[in-house]
């Protein structure tokens, strides 16, 4: 087991948790009104976002990651 | 359950000052993330427009770099994003306890980053000799921008720190508590700021 997948199986094991965390509050504030709330809500789309890209990059679907030994 | 009035102190005394003025400095305060905004979108667009400019990329010499370690360090950082979010959450709901836990993970998390980004400097730098200065475009966007957004992370960590003190002082109540809104708010831009970076960085 090398560093390359442990940090890959970090990722999407907690990608998966933060982006099911994000989803989530996201769909309990989504009643709320106010101009804060608005942007708390865009930032938590953005964030559940973005936790999906790391979730995928850990999977390999995107993203580079160099073969052995080509450092 | 009962809902505290707005600007009202632990005594449920009014600051009439505060109920007044914090619209504006709410807006005040999302003003500065726009402008903040607009400083990272202007080195976003620079650093596109030259890389779109040149002939393949990264240049010549220069490999990829490597996803498996950002994913990771990126969602340390995401992480710390739903953290902040939960502290506030619980101020709201009167849970001081889980509040300070949550802000307390936050600041972890951030530091964890920061200490995550240094490994990959140090190994960009020492390990491939992708450097700010002797790397071309390359090494100065990639530098300029994610020490950009560091020095963004870093000062976040000690507003979050400073609120852990304030908030253990009693200076935020239930119906009082602009300070801890405007960390949420800068927090949660950094998160976001950082989804762009490690998009254009590590992903296309």
């Amino acid at each position: 087991m090398n560093a390359q997948f442990v940090e890959r199986l970090g990722a999407v094991i907690a990608g998966i948790a933060v982006a099911v965390v994000a989803f989530y509050a996201l769909y309990k504030d989504w009643q709320s009104t106010g101009i804060e709330n608005q942007v708390f809500k865009l930032m938590l789309a953005l964030l559940g976002l973005g936790a999906v890209l790391a979730l995928l990059a850990g999977l390999n679907v995107i993203g580079f990651t160099p073969p052995k030994g080509a450092y | 359950m009962s809902v505290a009035a707005i600007g009202a102190d632990a005594h449920g005394h009014v600051d009439q000052l505060y109920v007044e003025t914090r619209e504006l400095r709410l807006q005040g305060f999302l003003l500065f993330l726009i402008s903040d905004c607009v400083l990272f979108s202007s080195f976003i667009f620079a650093y596109l427009y030259l890389r779109n400019s040149g002939q393949g990329w990264p240049p010549p010499g220069i490999q990829r770099l490597d996803v498996a370690f950002a994913a990771w360090n990126s969602v340390v950082l995401f992480g710390s994003g739903a953290t902040m979010h939960y502290a506030l959450e619980n101020f709201k709901h009167g849970n001081f306890m889980k509040y300070m836990r949550f802000l307390l993970a936050t600041i972890v998390l951030g530091a964890g980053f920061l200490g995550g980004q240094a490994y990959e400097y140090n190994h960009l730098i020492f390990g491939e000799h992708v450097t700010w200065w002797g790397s071309g475009i390359f090494g100065a966007s990639f530098f300029t921008l994610t020490g950009m957004h560091g020095l963004h992370v870093f000062l976040g960590v000690c507003y979050l720190t400073v609120l852990v003190l304030q908030s253990a002082a009693g200076v935020y109540t239930k119906g009082k508590f602009f300070g801890i809104t405007a960390g949420t708010l800068y927090w949660h831009f950094v998160d976001v700021i950082w989804v762009v970076l490690f998009s254009i960085f590590y992903l296309i």
